[in-house]
């Protein structure tokens, strides 16, 4: 067992590493750099021979293999850098933008994952099969709309029409409610679809007729395996979602004009600013490979039908 | 180099409320207190005054800093600020300047003559080692000197006679010697912006929120404007709210009052519910798509002419726009100094435009694209995001120039790839083009090869350019940046803007705006030459 | 490697979430069970289909040029879904719009499909060393923001349609690998393809006669709901301004510019809007279709 956590956290570093590489080839390989786009910009009016000045003081043309022999080096020990564009330190830009980013994911999947249960409750409880029905094609509905549209929808109907809540200088919780809900909606989907699914596989079986005609609630049964069938996917997708997470989160933080990661990134793509970029790729991946190596371990936990096929699997 | 004439434009609020009060309106009379909230579109970037020129970030500096002088907005004249009196030398090389005594900045240091100095050193002279660039605003800067404590002289190795109104600008504010310490890197952190102005940043959520809190001991406004003492609001909170339907929606809804960039489609329903559209003009060169001749497709003059005389402005102006937006009758705006109405070189004439282009040898082809020599007539532009609708406007010209047999593609892009491209006149034949700034200069700056080159002649920073460059051009250029003679200057700006036209290298479209709505009891809202608002003199009455 | 294992296994079932109903019931009753869904969205996927391989038959006007004064007009007979801030009429550009979002669509899926599916299936087989590079380099592919890693290969290839189609693409290969190799996992250690290498086939021969074929069924499914996921995906990028250059008349980036609109203009987004969600929900309800005949 030790030796398999030992090699799970030995390969976690290894994804690590070659997505830091995979990140800044492709970054190298766009055209134009950080210091030609903040600086050749017209609000500047810099002449050719200032912009040449620039570029070597922050040596953009040296060698490819030196830079990143740098970036690692200095990523290694914890120096991100600063933000060409913003002009602060990237750490500072992490600061005030990861928590909110991740408060807005945490309570996007709590959120998703009781709209799901409630969503699969409902249609196993639904007395008609057209209402069945319905209810079932609610999470196809669900992913089939753009989130920025859904997002804008919300804040109209919600903030500016019936004027609930406010989407400038909201309260903590405020703030909150439309981005999670606007989140929690696509992410809620597949939960929702495995769940009905399960719960139609439960009743198929025999133990709940044996329960049924001892008297039990069928509800009562279905909560209790519903929810321990809820946490397993759900973990699942967390672990996969992380990255997925924060394309979905630039959408909402935009509309909703909350600063975070998913904005942060977007800008600093357009900007080419690199040092932002790797950072928000070696915390992304790290994020990652913590989640599904924490996910790894703790399944056999959790499930103890996979106790075995963990082992085998891996 | 480029000058931003930045002027803080207090007047129209003074105008109306001084109108008031003398008129015995007391209820009328500004009222202090309160917090502005104000949504930007954009996060501020980088804050070193010279980077003014960025609208977020002349948004929050304009609040924040003060400048030597101060450019009065109605008459363009150079009035008394941080400096009570300046003298000039007869060839421009030397300007001394006597400050006002006892400004401080937020920090408590004072505003005294040593710290003015390191400013125009740095802004000068740039800071190699903290990689803080030149301005743009001081050229051929050679040295400053402290004669006492509250007078400093700047000597110049060649005539500037745009320096005095250099110092009136946004990219001139003076900020404190710890802030001027701190590297380039640092200076996008708006608390480190230490300035002598009304406002002060309190706290800031970088990328997303700033705090300004006025500055209660502020003595030391423009000498000449009618408000005088701290500014009347108790701070402003600044909001990023990049979705322009948010914006507008809280803005509707009471949950801001004032917000940056509205576009002409809004402006009806803004309207509608009687809350103020602002549109101040930016006084310099219009919105106007512009041809690179190095290119072969657009290096005949018969070309150029027969795509401008194929730009119906009245039906982009009366699809996209609105009132706000005034038709271009010159490259500059009819506000910009030295402007001369060109009117007769920018009429819309699409039968004359198909008779130039036969002209030219570029014929109709089988697939509805003109040709010559086998050479499609297909150009290419970027659009300009920063510019209001630019696609859509590259669209319709598009649309128009479809009419005669021209293809133009409209790309969007990335900012790498744009700033690599536009550099290429093979890959953009027309750029768009827009810059907005209060002085003569725009002209030159504009189209210098050594300054922003829009025109792409060989010698400036682009390797691409084969052969184009023109002297005659060039020449007219140089007047209006070197010649210490007024009238002799406006000659120049006047010749350059008939003959960038006779040569149809620019087809301007409208004299661009910058569009702010604020809510009804938000008054006296003032803006600058180029429309950077002022909150100096702005109050609630609420 | 639970949790991947897993998770593929999961996203093959998203897909045939609806119960097998039917099953419990009456042969009478399975008459009035006739598939409408169903049948809707096949409906709805032949229309689009038709839109683009012959949208003038379903308009008269022109997607591209508009007419200058006749603006932002609201849903009436002569403009069915009203016309865009240039006078172009909405329907014709939706309806001429069809073939750029679904070969998008399709290209996407297809980047997503070949490259995903051909490192799972190669991952599955073989087994080893080369499935535990070739799934580390997945979970590399996964750890990579998804919004950074589209980007950066639009900004690389450029602007354009199929370019961001492929950008999109990419940030499916992930899935299709995983879901491939857990799915051929599953059937090389089904019995029958024991027998066949037991009686002499070939690595190749029973990787192509039986392991392909067998793990197919699950991919095709996922693959249909992933075209609906791509047209969305495409739309965000339209809605970060890495959509398709103008005119083109893409639907997502439609939805995308109408959205500012929408106080003045509603039909601007809601119109191409509809549609994408008439699309997708389609896609997905054949998806189910797939994934229940499969079981």
């Amino acid at each position: 067992m030790t030796r398999y956590v030992i090699g799970r956290i030995g390969q976690a570093l290894l994804v690590l590493w070659a997505a830091f590489t995979l990140s800044f080839i492709l970054l190298q390989a766009m055209p134009g750099d950080a210091v030609l786009i903040k600086f050749l910009n017209p609000e500047f009016g810099l002449s050719a021979d200032q912009v040449a000045d620039i570029r070597a003081a922050y040596a953009v043309d040296s060698n490819i293999v030196v830079q990143y022999g740098n970036t690692l080096v200095n990523f290694l020990r914890g120096d991100f850098g600063y933000s060409l564009q913003a002009g602060v330190p990237v750490s500072a830009q992490l600061a005030t933008n990861l928590p909110p980013t991740l408060r807005l994911a945490g309570l996007g999947f709590l959120a998703a994952t009781l709209l799901a249960v409630f969503i699969a409750f409902l249609s196993s409880m639904a007395p008609f099969a057209w209402l069945r029905n319905a209810i079932q094609s609610l999470p196809s509905l669900f992913i089939s709309v753009p989130v920025f549209w859904l997002a804008i929808m919300l804040i109209q109907i919600f903030s500016f029409r019936f004027r609930l809540v406010s989407v400038i200088n909201p309260g903590p919780w405020e703030s909150l409610v439309l981005p999670v809900a606007t989140l929690a909606v696509p992410i809620a989907a597949p939960l929702a679809q495995i769940l009905i699914r399960n719960i139609d596989e439960i009743r198929t079986r025999p133990f709940v007729a044996v329960a049924r005609a001892k008297g039990a609630s069928e509800t009562r049964l279905l909560w209790r395996h519903v929810a321990r069938n809820a946490i397993l996917p759900t973990l699942t997708i967390a672990g996969v979602l992380f990255g997925e997470l924060i394309a979905g989160a630039v959408v909402t933080e935009t509309v909703f004009g909350l600063n975070g990661i998913g904005g942060l990134t977007e800008k600093a793509v357009g900007n080419q600013d690199l040092s932002v970029l790797q950072a928000v790729v070696v915390i992304s991946a790290a994020a990652f490979v913590t989640i599904n190596l924490a996910v790894d371990l703790a399944y056999p936990l959790l499930d103890p039908r996979l106790r075995n096929r963990s082992g085998a699997a891996a | 180099m480029t000058r931003y004439r930045t002027l803080i434009a207090f007047s129209l609020g003074l105008l109306a409320t001084t109108t008031f009060a003398t008129a015995g309106l007391a209820a009328d009379a500004p009222a202090k207190g309160g917090t502005l909230v104000y949504l930007e579109q954009q996060a501020h970037t980088n804050l070193y005054p010279p980077a003014g020129g960025f609208y977020p970030n002349g948004g929050v500096l304009n609040q924040v800093t003060d400048k030597l002088t101060y450019q009065n907005p109605k008459t363009l004249e150079i009035e008394p600020w941080l400096a009570t009196s300046w003298t000039v030398n007869d060839n421009a090389t030397e300007y001394t300047f006597k400050l006002r005594p006892g400004v401080t900045f937020s920090d408590g240091t004072p505003v005294d003559a040593a710290t003015v100095a390191k400013n125009f050193d740095t802004f000068g002279l740039g800071n190699k080692p903290l990689k803080q660039p030149v301005s743009e605003v001081v050229n051929n800067y050679d040295h400053s000197e402290v004669i006492d404590p509250l007078t400093v002289k700047f000597t110049f190795k060649k005539p500037s006679p745009g320096f005095l109104q250099g110092t009136s600008v946004i990219g001139s504010g003076i900020v404190s010697l710890s802030t001027l310490a701190l590297p380039f890197e640092q200076l996008g952190d708006a608390t480190k912006i230490i300035g002598s102005g009304p406002f002060v940043v309190k706290a800031e959520t970088i990328g997303k929120s700033l705090d300004l809190t006025v500055r209660e001991d502020y003595n030391w406004g423009p000498a000449k404007l009618e408000h005088q003492g701290r500014a009347y609001l108790d701070g402003i909170n600044y909001i990023v709210t990049a979705e322009d339907s948010v914006r507008i929606g809280a803005l509707l809804a009471g949950q801001a009052d004032f917000i940056r960039q509205i576009q002409a489609y809004d402006e009806g329903q803004v309207e509608a519910q009687s809350f103020t559209i602002y549109a101040p003009g930016t006084r310099g060169v219009n919105n106007s798509i512009v041809f690179r001749p190095d290119n072969p497709l657009v290096s005949d003059i018969k070309v150029r002419k027969a795509l401008s005389l194929a730009v119906n402005r009245d039906e982009i102006l009366s699809t996209i726009f609105s009132k706000n937006y005034p038709k271009a009758t010159s490259i500059i705006a009819s506000t910009a100094i030295g402007y001369v109405a060109q009117e007769d070189k920018l009429g819309y004439d699409p039968e004359k435009a198909e008779a130039l282009l036969d002209e030219a040898g570029f014929k109709l082809g089988a697939d509805g694209i003109r040709a010559k020599d086998g050479q499609k007539l297909i150009l290419t532009s970027y659009e300009s995001l920063p510019q209001p609708q630019s696609r859509a406007v590259l669209q319709l010209i598009a649309q128009q120039w479809s009419k005669l047999g021209v293809k133009l593609n409209v790309l969007a892009g990335d900012a790498g790839s744009k700033v690599v491209d536009e550099l290429d006149p093979l890959k953009t034949p027309v750029a768009v083009a827009m810059v907005g700034r209060a002085d003569p200069d725009v002209v030159k700056s504009q189209y210098y090869p050594t300054n922003r080159n829009l025109l792409l002649q060989k010698g400036g920073v682009s390797d691409k350019v084969k052969t184009f460059s023109d002297d005659r051009l060039n020449a007219i250029l140089d007047e209006i940046a070197s010649q210490p003679d007024r009238e002799k200057r406006l000659k120049a700006v006047a010749d350059a803007q008939a003959y960038v036209l006779d040569q149809a290298y620019a087809v301007p479209i409208f004299e661009e705006p910058q569009a702010f709505a604020g809510a009804p009891y938000v008054k006296g809202v003032a803006f600058e030459a180029v429309g950077r608002p002022a909150f100096y003199s702005t109050w609630l009455d609420k | 490697m639970t949790s991947i294992d897993t998770f593929a296994h999961l996203t093959s079932t998203t897909a045939e979430a609806s119960p097998r109903l039917g099953k419990r019931r009456g042969v009478l009753k399975t008459l009035r069970n006739f598939p409408y869904g169903l049948a809707l969205a096949w409906l709805v996927l032949t229309l689009v289909l038709l839109w683009a391989i012959v949208p003038w038959i379903f308009t008269s006007y022109d997607p591209l040029q508009g007419t200058p004064g006749g603006q932002l007009k609201a849903p009436s007979a002569l403009h069915l879904l009203g016309t865009d801030s240039l006078g172009r009429d909405l329907f014709a550009r939706i309806v001429y719009g069809a073939v750029h979002s679904l070969s998008g669509a399709v290209a996407a899926v297809g980047v997503g499909l070949v490259v995903g599916s051909g490192i799972g299936l190669i991952a599955g087989s073989v087994r080893g060393r080369v499935d535990e590079v070739l799934m580390r380099l997945v979970d590399v592919l996964l750890s990579i923001p998804t919004l950074l890693l589209s980007l950066s290969i639009i900004i690389l290839l450029g602007f354009g349609t199929l370019n961001a189609a492929i950008a999109v693409g990419a940030t499916a290969i992930a899935g299709f690998a995983r879901l491939m190799r857990s799915e051929v996992v599953r059937v090389r250690n089904a019995e029958f393809v024991e027998a066949a290498f037991g009686s002499g086939g070939t690595f190749g021969k029973v990787l192509w006669r039986h392991i392909l074929p067998n793990s197919l069924t699950s991919v095709v499914a996922y693959t249909a709901v992933q075209f609906g996921w791509a047209i969305l995906q495409i739309s965000t990028l339209g809605f970060l301004g890495y959509g398709a250059p103008p005119p083109t008349p893409e639907w997502g980036l439609l939805i995308a510019e109408g959205r500012n609109y929408l106080a003045t203009a509603w039909w601007l987004t809601a119109a191409p809007g509809l549609i994408v969600v008439a699309v997708v929900l389609s896609a997905n309800r054949i998806s189910q279709s797939i994934g229940r005949s499969a079981r």
